[in-house]
């Protein structure tokens, strides 16, 4: 009778603890998505920016061709494709402004700095991201998450890798 | 961009009417926020409930624990996290900003609680601890709950991330620069003189070292004065001063925000000589904001605010010979201290509230995304949502 009951104790401890880290990596998984589509959506703004420099009189025509190629190139990319899509897009950036903007109008001003802004953010967004992948591959390499299938079908989060010096 | 409004509620986990640089931090973030139009909540332990602003909800009292090699006054307990949980249940807020969660206090009791968006902002800098093998692996689940991490300064993001294994986005603390720099030089502190404020019969603020190094300052410069401002026990400082220097010495007490900033204009070298135990430094980007020329300690804090010395001298923490030479050679050289003086007050601009509300709201935008505001986190547990899931079938 005793080892029946502690048994079922075990196994009720045993229970809860499974429920706990499925909880715990759900919302781990949750936090992945949001942080992704907040990074998503900034770099989708990046885009735009980057279209309407280009087609300003901010960029020389050769720049101007270089970097919409860039920017449709970062829109379209699918997922594998994208950080290399959006690094290229971040060089094409760098060439054209480490090239001098002095004869920039107000509008065009007004255009590098929204830029700007979006890159400071950009730059919060990827640290909040790889953070949220980091901490999840670090549940889901536990043995216990492995065994029970705890992560369901959920596909392991991957690093978005980001050269955040050329930004 | 400050656009949408939001619920914001903010828990601080030291007591409210207790003076302290994260208590302040909240209050000027919450009175900002407000400002924008958001509303919001901030829930702190509190000992004197009469005197409270409407925005501040007490938890209960304080209660004082040793900490970190210092005392704490926090709150924590059934009754309190019986609190907080109705404080977050009822609030209905789109988002949490929880000070310091990795102590034992209402913060960590929040964060365990809750579910749904949730930022924490970490301000201590420690040095690697044992004890954490012990505890974090019950601090983990918790932490990992927040949807993005808050660090004041360098020194306390490695604390975080050589604790926690977590890494966080580095947003100093707030001052209003724009009333530092509206301070007017009185007559009285100008001259050959040295200001100090902070709590000065703490060992760790280093006023010390500068007693230490005042008999070789006073040799170059007779006519020095040293003022020193803020809350201790005067005459027992006294009794570590060289008889012959104690006139040197003036102390003005607590002074208020605007002498703080007429203060800061008027002595020729302000010095922060703490040795240790600083994570920010809110008064030297004070000093800086004021116009004053700044000596500090190099320890790791003060480094990175003065850019490794572009907007302020470093001198060798606790080195009263290094202080001294430092000083002394910005005493004889009023150029240089004009050229500190103005390369810091540009500097201090980054840590004006404006761009740093800014760069906190940034945060809690992206926070908040996909999220459908807090809730307390028995409701979302997943045997609880099977329950009412087959209660809404029914």
């Amino acid at each position: 009778m005793k080892t029946a009951l502690t048994l079922g104790f075990l196994l009720l401890l045993a229970m809860w603890y499974l429920s706990f880290l499925a909880t715990r990596l759900d919302r781990l998984h949750h936090r992945v998505e949001t942080s992704w589509a907040n990074l998503d959506v900034l770099l989708q703004k990046r885009a735009a920016v980057a279209l309407e420099i280009a087609h300003s009189d901010l960029a020389d025509p050769a720049s101007s061709m270089l970097l919409t190629g860039a920017a449709y190139q970062a829109r379209d990319a699918d997922i594998q494709s994208r950080s290399m899509a959006e690094s290229g897009l971040s060089g094409a950036l760098g060439l054209l402004l480490s090239d001098g903007q002095g004869h920039a109008t107000e509008l065009e001003q007004a255009l590098l700095r929204e830029l700007s802004f979006l890159t400071e953010k950009i730059r919060i967004a990827i640290a909040i991201h790889t953070d949220a992948v980091s901490s999840t591959q670090m549940v889901r390499k536990k043995l216990v998450v492995r065994t029970f299938r705890l992560a369901g079908t959920a596909p392991l989060p991957v690093t978005y890798e980001f050269e955040s010096d050329v930004l | 961009m400050l656009t949408k409004k939001l619920k914001i509620g903010i828990v601080c986990p030291y007591g409210w009417d207790t003076p302290g640089g994260v208590q302040n931090h909240i209050r000027d973030l919450a009175e900002f926020l407000i400002g924008a139009g958001h509303d919001v909540s901030v829930l702190a332990p509190v000992i004197d409930e009469e005197k409270l602003p409407n925005y501040v909800v007490s938890a209960g009292k304080p209660i004082s624990i040793p900490y970190n090699g210092a005392v704490a006054r926090v709150l924590f307990g059934p009754i309190a996290y019986a609190r907080v949980r109705q404080w977050i249940s009822a609030g209905d807020f789109d988002l949490l900003h929880l000070h310091e969660p990795a102590i034992p206090s209402i913060s960590l009791l929040a964060c365990w609680a809750a579910e749904g968006p949730m930022v924490g902002t970490f301000h201590a800098a420690a040095k690697r601890q044992k004890v954490i093998f012990a505890i974090g692996p019950i601090l983990e689940p918790a932490i990992e709950k927040l949807s993005a991490r808050i660090a004041v300064s360098e020194a306390a993001r490695l604390t975080l991330t050589d604790h926690l294994e977590t890494d966080a986005v580095i947003i100093p603390n707030g001052i209003y620069a724009k009333r530092y720099a509206q301070g007017v030089p009185q007559n009285k502190w100008q001259g050959n003189t040295i200001g100090f404020i902070g709590r000065f019969d703490e060992p760790r603020k280093g006023l010390q070292v500068l007693v230490d190094a005042l008999p070789i300052i006073s040799r170059f410069a007779p006519d020095v004065k040293v003022f020193v401002a803020g809350p201790g026990d005067i005459e027992e400082t006294k009794k570590n001063i060289n008889p012959q220097l104690r006139d040197r010495f003036e102390f003005l007490g607590r002074i208020s925000e605007e002498d703080k900033a007429n203060f800061m204009s008027s002595v020729s070298i302000y010095v922060a000589p703490n040795t240790g135990g600083e994570s920010f430094g809110i008064i030297l980007a004070e000093a800086l904001a004021g116009g004053a020329c700044v000596i500090a300690s190099d320890i790791p804090a003060f480094d990175s605010l003065l850019g490794g010395g572009a907007y302020g001298a470093l001198f060798k923490s606790e080195d009263s010979t290094d202080l001294a030479k430092t000083v002394i050679d910005l005493l004889r050289d009023a150029k240089k201290r004009e050229v500190f003086a103005k390369a810091g007050q540009i500097r201090a601009q980054d840590f004006d509230w404006d761009v740093v509300a800014e760069q906190i709201f940034s945060i809690y935008e992206m926070a908040i995304v996909g999220g459908s505001g807090v809730k307390l986190g028995s409701d979302s547990r997943s045997w609880n949502r099977f329950l009412s899931r087959d209660e809404e079938k029914n």
